[in-house]
């Protein structure tokens, strides 16, 4: 598994807050592709209600994992691939470093792909030696940096075209530009001598197709294509969930996919990989691998309120909506998967009790449904998760919240339920706010054991009157 | 490596998680069945019967969505004028990598008929095919194949069909025809007739799954999309085109009426 950072949340949140540089890339991400995607819906010729058939088309197919899954394994091993069925994240990287070794692979290229992060693939290739090169522009400035992915597709927007010109001229070796051409030429030139090189490639998986028996790939770089192209040997990793039907499915499925993730009509490279090169073809790999990955996943699968997240694409169309997201940025989830869908699915793959704090920190103000091309309900989740936290869960090992906290819901349920006690505690808190310091007409902290309300919101003092008895004293 | 037990093991724990019956008599084709008959042939015929101007509808609407993405979509009224036009291109451009200048193509009845030998010749450019040479194995075939295309800086491909709603060229993979000449090299130049341009999405799956050829190779061992140039906005959200794959590409779409029919490999 890669390293989890989840439990930072706070930390993390606090100090992107501050960053406006950040801000400022993230505003400028979502005004482009947070509209672009909402206006390429509309001109949809079916509007954007497809995307209710989308997720239709989704969840029947999750709700048919077995025999899709089984149909791609059965076609894909057919046309001469591998199928490898990963239990874990550790299970997937050990195939993984099983067949390199038999191949004495050197050098891996890397497609871009999430799900690797998500299992850490790349920390334990370069364990054992072998040099392992992210090839998707954004991923490699992140790999060269020594960080991680902030967002889903956009790996290195947290970064200025100055700290990449630094980190190229430092790393590369090219004299200092912060001509963004100029650098992409740099990278082009330096990856391209990896491809021609690589004994391997490693790629993940958008969408698979069960009926023909291939897994799709799409980058707008080509990375994906050079990684699945030139080396002998490749593997995609895909999360089991990224299985559908038919491939006429995919006319509604990709066409959203592009629109949500880019505001693209098509993403500029898109390939069906189904098993590798046959006889008399003259380039591709030697062999294909496939890794099928559960890692937590027939967990979601089984739990009826959560199933819905398996439906996800991972274009991060979320992310370029949430306005929690655009003050934040990516690293603060602490988890391969940032902004509303990381908020859902990091707790439900790492724990509910260790990644508390990202559905707390959500405003559920639904704009990542609205943007979802799949039209998952992630605030239906995000509420899910907290009430789990409160009421705790042991088929998911979630302790409950305090009991302090529960005894405090429970006195204020009975208190707001009776006019007279009402009335009477507000007169009370009347006199006792009286003593708390007011900022900007604010009240900034409670005393305990109310304290933790104003840890993250200001409360707005009680007013000398309640309307109630306003409207009394006027009309009576 | 792949071992049944590793596949069961994995499949019945996901009938688990979805509580699937005991007696189990779901089956893929009752679940997921194929559209209606009539449907399907309605769209087969829409794309045979196709008028000129129908044609000619498409294509405009081809070079529009080429236009935001890059795709420059050049229409020419035969094999001699586009032969003529890559001459030309070949001659502009200098190659990105310090190679001589060289050609990747492929073996292809289309491309064939452009004979760019020819054309280029008179600018010594050398032009490579990929296919196999006669006394040659396939494995020192696949060598030269590939280290000529990386020396190459145009390549020329056709394509099977052309999608006009997103401006997609789709190759299926075949001998002689190799997936790097659309990759590789730094210009790619796809060379097309104007009646294997298609509307839309759906148009191009129900071709897919109802070609001839499905039942022997389904959709091939890798079918490629490919929508413009490469591109990245991965430094600041600013659009460079060439990240990895070729940084221009230039569709040239035959108009002259000597096809006949949908064209076929």
């Amino acid at each position: 598994m890669a390293e989890i950072k989840t439990e930072y949340y706070r930390q993390e949140a606090r100090k992107a807050l501050k960053n406006k540089v950040l801000h400022a890339a993230l505003a400028g991400l979502q005004e482009r592709l947070g509209k672009g995607a909402a206006a390429a819906y509309r001109a949809l010729p079916e509007g954007p209600g497809l995307r209710y058939e989308a997720h239709k088309m989704r969840m029947q197919a999750i709700d048919h994992l077995d025999i899709l899954l089984e149909t791609l394994a059965d076609r894909i091993c057919k046309n001469g691939g591998q199928v490898f069925f990963a239990d874990t994240g550790e299970d997937a990287v050990e195939y993984c470093l099983k067949v390199a070794r038999r191949h004495q692979v050197k050098r891996v290229v890397k497609g871009k792909s999430m799900v690797t992060e998500e299992i850490g693939l790349n920390e334990s290739f370069e364990k054992a030696g072998i040099e392992t090169v992210e090839a998707d522009l954004g991923e490699y400035i992140i790999q060269l940096a020594d960080e991680h992915p902030s967002h889903i597709i956009a790996p290195a927007i947290h970064k200025t075209r100055k700290e990449i010109g630094e980190l190229f001229a430092r790393k590369l070796g090219i004299p200092f530009t912060d001509d963004p051409p100029t650098l992409t030429q740099a990278a082009r030139k330096a990856l391209r001598e990896k491809f021609l090189s690589a004994d391997m490639g490693i790629s993940g998986c958008n969408l698979a197709c069960a009926e023909t028996g291939h897994i799709t790939t799409v980058s707008n770089e080509g990375n994906i294509r050079m990684a699945s192209t030139l080396p002998r040997v490749h593997i995609a990793v895909m999360g089991m969930e990224r299985v559908t039907a038919r491939l006429m499915d995919h006319d509604i499925l990709f066409r959203l996919l592009a629109r949500g993730a880019a505001a693209q009509n098509m993403a500029t490279y898109v390939s069906y990989i189904g098993g590798p090169r046959r006889p008399g073809q003259a380039d591709g790999p030697d062999e294909f691998h496939l890794v099928i990955l559960d890692n937590g996943r027939t967990r979601i699968l089984a739990d009826p309120e959560f199933r819905e997240i398996l439906g996800c694409i991972r274009c991060a169309a979320c992310l370029n909506v949430c306005p929690v997201y655009a003050k934040i940025g990516g690293h603060a989830y602490g988890f391969a998967y940032s902004g509303p869908i990381g908020t859902v699915i990091t707790p439900l793959l790492t724990g509910i009790n260790r990644a508390r704090d990202l559905c707390q920190g959500e405003t559920l103000c639904g704009a990542c449904r609205e943007a979802c091309p799949v039209d998952i309900d992630l605030p239906r989740m995000i509420l899910a998760l907290r009430a789990k936290l409160a009421e705790g869960d042991p088929a998911w090992g979630v302790t409950p919240a305090g009991r302090m906290e529960k005894g405090m819901m429970t006195t204020w349920s009975k208190i707001i339920s009776s006019r007279e006690y009402y009335d009477r505690s507000l007169k009370i808190a009347r006199l006792g706010q009286k003593l708390l310091p007011i900022k900007n007409g604010m009240i900034r902290h409670l005393p305990p054991p109310f304290n933790g309300w104003t840890q993250s919101r200001d409360l707005k003092p009680l007013a000398a009157k309640s309307f109630n008895e306003l409207w009394q004293k006027k009309y009576r | 490596m792949m071992t049944t037990d590793n596949e069961n093991n994995f499949i019945s724990r996901v009938k688990r998680a979805l509580k699937v019956p005991a007696k189990d008599n779901r089956q893929y084709r009752h679940l997921f069945p194929n559209p209606p008959k009539e449907a399907v042939q309605s769209v087969l015929k829409r794309i045979e019967n196709r008028s000129v101007e129908q044609r000619q509808e498409l294509l405009h609407q081809l070079i529009e969505a080429g236009k935001p993405i890059n795709l420059n979509v050049i229409a020419k009224k035969d094999v001699y004028a586009v032969a003529a036009a890559i001459a030309g291109l070949v001659q502009e451009n200098e190659p990105e990598w310090g190679h001589a200048k060289q050609v990747a193509v492929w073996k292809h009845p289309l491309i064939d008929r452009l004979k760019l030998a020819d054309a280029l010749a008179p600018q010594d450019v050398a032009v490579h095919e990929t296919d196999f040479a006669d006394p040659e194995t396939e494995t020192d075939g696949r060598n030269r194949i590939r280290k000529q295309i990386i020396d190459a800086f145009i390549g020329v491909t056709s394509a099977d069909y052309c999608v006009a709603d997103s401006a997609t060229l789709v190759m299926k993979t075949q001998p002689r025809l190799a997936r790097t000449v659309s990759l590789v090299p730094t210009i790619h130049i796809a060379v097309i007739k104007i009646d294997q341009i298609i509307a839309d999405l759906k148009e191009l799956y129900t071709l897919l799954k109802h070609d001839p050829d499905y039942d022997r190779q389904g959709i091939t061992n890798c079918l490629t999309f490919i929508s413009g140039p490469s591109k990245t906005a991965d430094i600041e959200a600013v659009m460079v085109h060439g990240a990895h794959g070729p940084r221009e590409l230039h569709l040239f779409v035959i108009i002259g009426g000597e096809s006949s029919g949908r064209a076929k490999k």
